[in-house]
């Protein structure tokens, strides 16, 4: 069984680092932003997936991992690599500063301080000279889209097996744990304080090598664009639909709402939001717990799952 | 034999509430203490006052002949010292093999760093608790009496030296009641010191090696069962002035 499952994986993952070699140019394209959204799922897994607090200063991280490449590459003309390690280190930093008082906030508090993090960070960058001021910075170009579609693969390979490892060890359950009841774990011997904030560090982490790779690839960025906050509530709704603190969960949802929101812009056009909308809220109506809750309930309450769900919720 | 856990003089406010009020006491090593009193006396808040979930607001909390009074939970959990919850806190989204393997990854001396095994630990503490059959069920899935069961597992897999237990009895049938009552005995016999918040008094009365009663937060008895459930204020505390 196992080993099936290794074989499968590898499978998957095998056909989709050879899309860039059959595959058109747009599809490479919607390949790396769909893979780099996936990860950024997957990152916001470990905080709001597995340690259960809803953050939205994930998209805070990948802004400092986009700012960490820009800055290296352009002002001290650094290589990429050493940009990437700059963007990580920026994101520890702050997962350390501000996780320390902001993860003592529980539930909705939670979540409205990491939400005000992002609208302060474009006010701070538009004024630090080093990072372009609101006026932004202009990365060298390089036109090599399949090794950003390989790299972003890698990085989204990484981030899955790092959940993997987490659902296995004893930091992993510590944080679930803390999700399924804070107060219960501290008293069994868990250190809250260190694990939540090294959650929203090693989260912070791979949101940064997403934002790092997307910013060498797109060549420009500035405030607003790197720290969109629209780009974390993506992220939530992606990792939610999927399954939220399930392996794969996160992947599978960034994938299937990505390639919607393809087909929607380009049939539907104008009112491809308004579809988009109405695919998250009957997602939210009809499997609340996501994809992979209904793959695992499915066999056993067949269609009745989704009416069970309807119930459930008094809708 | 020495005092594993003295409480000196441990008051805690609740604003304007005083929930334990200068309260000293001592608990043996390998002994069995019943806390008992009406509603609100303070029960709960002064197992919380030993486990770290609450801190209090004056006095002192020393465990093994260390002070703990300002070591968080996590700390003291690590120390040696379980508790159960009376609104049991089960992990309700995890298996009960899971709930109980969190106790042995992590509880006294930092606990088992392999998951396997901390999942065949779990499954023996199941076994005495008696919810051996019901390992692979969602935490959520249990009845009240499965809960209380499963809150003692969790504690116990913590190996702690000292065991807080709150109202582990409550809502248990009779025959239930000397289940618990014999796994608490079996508990003891492992050489664990045990402190019991109980209303059933019957049931703590055979299994405490010394009563402790507390009315409005105030200590007002300790002693030998069969002399404190006698004693004139404890009549009192518990059915009022006239029919004593």
């Amino acid at each position: 069984m196992t080993a099936l499952r290794i074989v499968i994986a590898l499978v998957v993952i095998a056909a989709l680092a050879a899309v860039p070699r059959f595959g058109s140019d747009v599809l490479v394209q919607f390949g790396i932003n769909a893979l780099l959204l996936a990860v950024l799922a997957q990152g916001w897994n470990i905080i709001g997936g597995y340690a259960g607090y809803a953050s939205f200063g994930n998209s805070v991280f990948y802004g400092l991992g986009s700012y960490g490449v820009a800055i290296a590459m352009v002002q001290w003309e650094l290589p990429f690599a050493a940009g990437l390690v700059f963007g990580v280190a920026l994101a520890v930093v702050f997962a350390f500063l501000l996780g320390l008082p902001v993860l003592r906030l529980k539930g909705h508090y939670f979540a409205i301080a990491t939400l005000a993090l992002a609208q302060v960070m474009i006010a701070i960058v538009s004024n630090i000279e080093l990072a372009g001021q609101n006026i932004g910075l202009v990365l060298p170009p390089l036109n090599n889209d399949p090794l950003f579609y390989e790299l972003a693969l890698g990085l989204l390979v990484l981030t899955t097996l790092t959940i993997f490892w987490l659902t296995r060890s004893r930091f992993g359950f510590g944080l679930i744990a803390i999700r399924e009841n804070e107060e219960g774990a501290a008293v069994m011997g868990v250190n809250t304080t260190l694990y939540k904030v090294l959650a929203f560090a090693l989260s912070g982490i791979f949101s940064a090598l997403a934002g790092g790779i997307h910013a060498y690839w797109i060549t420009f960025l500035d405030p607003e664009s790197a720290f969109d906050i629209s780009l974390n509530v993506k992220m939530i709704i992606m990792a939610v639909f999927g399954g939220p603190g399930t392996i794969l969960g996160p992947v599978v949802g960034a994938f299937t709402l990505s390639a919607v929101s393809e087909v929607l812009s380009s049939e539907v056009t104008s009112v491809a939001g308004l579809f988009f909308g109405i695919v998250v809220v009957a997602a939210v109506v009809l499997m609340p717990r996501g994809l992979a809750d209904v793959v695992r309930r499915f066999r056993k309450s067949g269609w009745r799952y989704f009416i069970e769900n309807i119930r459930a919720n008094r809708i | 034999m020495s005092p594993i856990l003295e409480i000196s003089h441990a008051t805690r406010r609740f604003a304007g509430l005083i929930a334990v009020n200068d309260v000293s006491f001592t608990l043996d090593e390998g002994e069995i203490l019943g806390v008992i009193g009406p509603n609100g006396a303070g029960k709960t808040t002064l197992i919380s006052l030993i486990s770290g979930t609450l801190a209090p607001s004056s006095g002192d909390v020393i465990f093994a002949g260390q002070p703990i009074t300002g070591l968080p939970a996590f700390r003291r959990a690590r120390l040696g010292i379980g508790r159960t919850f009376q609104i049991m806190r089960p992990f309700p989204g995890l298996s009960v093999l899971d709930n109980v393997a969190v106790g042995a990854l992590f509880g006294h001396g930092g606990g088992e760093g392999d998951l396997n095994r901390a999942r065949e630990r779990a499954r023996g503490y199941l076994d005495f608790v008696g919810l051996g059959k019901s390992v692979d069920q969602r935490a959520d899935e249990l009845g009240g009496p499965g809960r209380k069961r499963l809150e003692l597992a969790k504690a116990l897999a913590m190996q702690p030296k000292l065991l807080l237990c709150d109202e582990v009895m409550a809502g248990l049938n009779h025959v239930e009641i000397d289940e618990v009552i014999d796994v608490l005995r079996k508990v003891r016999q492992q050489g664990i010191s045990i402190l019991v918040i109980e209303h059933v008094i019957k049931a703590i009365k055979s299994l405490s090696d010394r009563l402790l009663v507390l009315h409005h937060g105030e200590k007002i008895a300790d002693g030998a069962p069969d002399a404190v459930l006698s004693d004139k204020t404890v009549v009192e505390a518990y059915l009022g002035k006239r029919r004593a």
